[in-house]
């Protein structure tokens, strides 16, 4: 599979779920939280993937567990691309003290390991989706501040910044006009595969039955057919969607990413000369 | 040059440890409704004498700053609290629990390097042809599927349908009465150690392949093919070595990184390690042995990243530690 399909297909996929993520009201027959049926019904013609065994209907829990799943994975993906592409934009800018000091902080709190720090945080905040995704960001921003930074600081001594300088540009403005434009590719590569990071790691947090008891989303519909009898009972109609929609989802996420990454590093294509 | 760098980095280490401890003090003593708080007055009920060897030892009484250093010292010299669940220092718990970890970790890290290196440097080697684009594309997916469902659908297939391996736990009903057998110990950490090292080798294999292909644009490489060696030679003496020797560094942090991902693939095989702990800890909200367990992850990437460091200049002569760093 060439890279440009494989964006395409990444492309298509994704857009499939955030139509369904959209739209998933209008859609769904029954309340995703409503008690609608017998408790472990089979897939039938009035519950198409039958019923949990709260009586809930699995098919629309399924549809609307997209929401949640998605948004922790975006907002958690943009919050940390934000926040690495700021640090690090800034370091590498004004250099000196300040990159000293963002540099040697950035050394330091790469050695805390980040999942476990997570998952006492959450245990300890009141677990919002918005507060995972928050906390994912934010904890996941410093792994790409080196990156950012070392893609920027050749730029900084380009000879279009010096002319911007010289025509007397203040230092948001050359940032924002002509250093984020030149490293806008990269961070998007970053965002693709930050985002298929984060929702997977939400859809882990909540099998681990730290989600966000408000909201119906992937990771706890696992938990639940795994712990409830949806696994002991060989359901498999119970346990197997919402584990085939995260995979699905992750792969769409994973080819977009590796697509797109072909796109801004040509040499990747290339093959080497012999 | 070499000590100073040393120096520096286990300074780093030092203060990103610290970093770490502090956290832990913040989250376990300035939360609101904090643990001990909330176990104490039912302690000093059951049993004053302990209640106030409690209050010493972790000095309740004293303000905020003191209690501060005393939690420093209490760590720095091993004393990480008690645990909630199991009544016992919460070190005593996690050595004993790291050991079951151990036995799974070990053999996947070793089938993962094993598998993704060879792979890896195959698929570099031939990049571009068939076979490598392939190869890469299969790796995609195989990265793209969590763990936990490579690990629910090794159960699934394995364990439930065709029956050739156990559902979880790490012994049969049998030891009960015949005592804990190390076959069959080992029969049951099959499934778990392949989960672990089916969700590891994609990454082993991309950076194996990168190197690969960072290597072949060496310069060596064209004098080699000048000299009109045979491919098989420049592989063997020339691309492969050197291509594998930045894989050391990667290894040892994989070690520590392994140990996180472990959470879901043991908690999905009930089998009795860190992760499991981790989990169980998380459960029943038991605070001072999840801190314990966060602090020995610090300590586990510390430690890899100075190995790394270390061994990286006895493998490659040419790179000179603490120089342009």
């Amino acid at each position: 599979m060439s890279r440009r399909l494989a964006f395409n297909i990444g492309l298509v996929i994704l857009g499939a779920y955030i139509f369904t993520a959209l739209l998933s009201p209008l859609v769904i027959p029954y309340s995703p939280s409503g008690l609608e049926g017998r408790p472990l019904d089979c897939p039938s013609e009035s519950h198409l993937l039958g019923t949990n065994d709260m009586g809930q209907d699995i098919f629309s829990r399924l549809v609307y567990g997209t929401r949640a799943t998605l948004i922790i994975g975006l907002l958690g993906a943009l919050l940390s691309v934000s926040v690495s592409t700021v640090v690090g934009m800034v370091s590498s800018y004004y250099g000196g003290l300040i990159d000293e000091f963002i540099t040697r902080s950035v050394d330091v709190l790469m050695t805390v390991p980040g999942f476990p720090l997570l998952l006492v945080l959450t245990m300890f905040f009141t677990p919002s989706i918005f507060v995972i995704s928050g906390l994912m960001g934010i904890l996941g921003g410093t792994q790409g501040i080196r990156i950012i930074r070392s893609q920027i600081l050749s730029l900084v001594e380009a000879n279009f910044v010096y002319g911007a300088k010289a025509m007397g540009a203040g230092d948001r403005y050359i940032m924002a006009r002509y250093i984020l434009p030149n490293v806008l590719s990269l961070v998007t590569v970053k965002f693709v595969f930050a985002a298929q990071r984060y929702m997977l790691m939400g859809v882990g947090l909540g099998f681990l039955g730290l989600g966000d008891p408000s909201v119906v989303d992937w990771g706890q519909m696992i938990n639940r057919a795994y712990y409830n009898g949806g696994f002991a009972l060989g359901l498999w109609w119970w346990l197997a969607p919402p584990g085939l929609a995260v995979t699905l989802l992750s792969i769409a996420l994973a080819l977009l990413g590796y697509g797109l990454e072909g796109e801004i590093n040509p040499r990747l294509n290339r093959s080497v000369p012999r | 040059m070499k000590a100073e760098y040393m120096v520096r980095r286990i300074l780093y280490s030092f203060v990103a440890f610290m970093i770490s401890i502090t956290l832990t003090f913040a989250l376990l003593h300035l939360m609101p409704g904090d643990y001990l708080h909330s176990i104490l007055p039912y302690l000093a009920e059951k049993n004053p004498m302990a209640s106030q060897l409690f209050q010493e030892q972790f000095g309740l009484n004293k303000p905020i700053a003191e209690q501060y250093f005393l939690y420093v010292g209490n760590v720095l010299q091993g004393n990480w609290g008690y645990s909630f669940q199991y009544g016992l220092p919460v070190l005593t718990v996690i050595s004993e629990k790291l050991r079951w970890t151990l036995v799974i970790l070990f053999p996947s890290t070793i089938i993962s390097i094993l598998i993704g290196m060879t792979v890896g440097a195959y698929s570099g080697w031939r990049n571009g042809s068939k076979t490598d684009v392939s190869v890469l594309n299969f790796m995609v997916f195989v990265g793209a599927v969590p763990s936990y469902w490579w690990a629910i659908l090794l159960i699934l297939i394995f364990g439930f349908y065709l029956n050739l391996f156990p559902l979880g736990g790490y012994v049969s009903i049998d030891a009960l009465e015949d005592g804990v057998s190390i076959p069959d110990v080992l029969y049951h950490a099959i499934l778990p150690t392949i989960a672990l090292a089916v969700s590891s080798i994609p990454g082993t294999y991309y950076l194996m392949r990168n190197s690969m292909l960072q290597t072949l644009g060496e310069d060596y490489i064209l004098t080699a093919r000048s000299k009109g060696l045979s491919e098989m030679e420049i592989l063997r003496h020339h691309a492969l070595k050197n291509s594998m020797l930045p894989m050391v560094t990667v290894i040892a942090l994989e070690l520590a990184h392994m140990i996180m991902g472990s959470v879901f693939i043991e908690t999905i095989f009930s089998w009795p390690g860190l992760g499991l702990l981790t989990f169980d800890a998380l459960r029943v909200r038991d605070l001072p042995l999840l801190q314990g367990v966060f602090l020995i992850d610090t300590l586990m990437i510390i430690l890899a990243n100075i190995v790394a460091d270390l061994s990286y200049p006895l493998i490659d002569p040419r790179v000179v530690v603490g120089e342009s760093v």
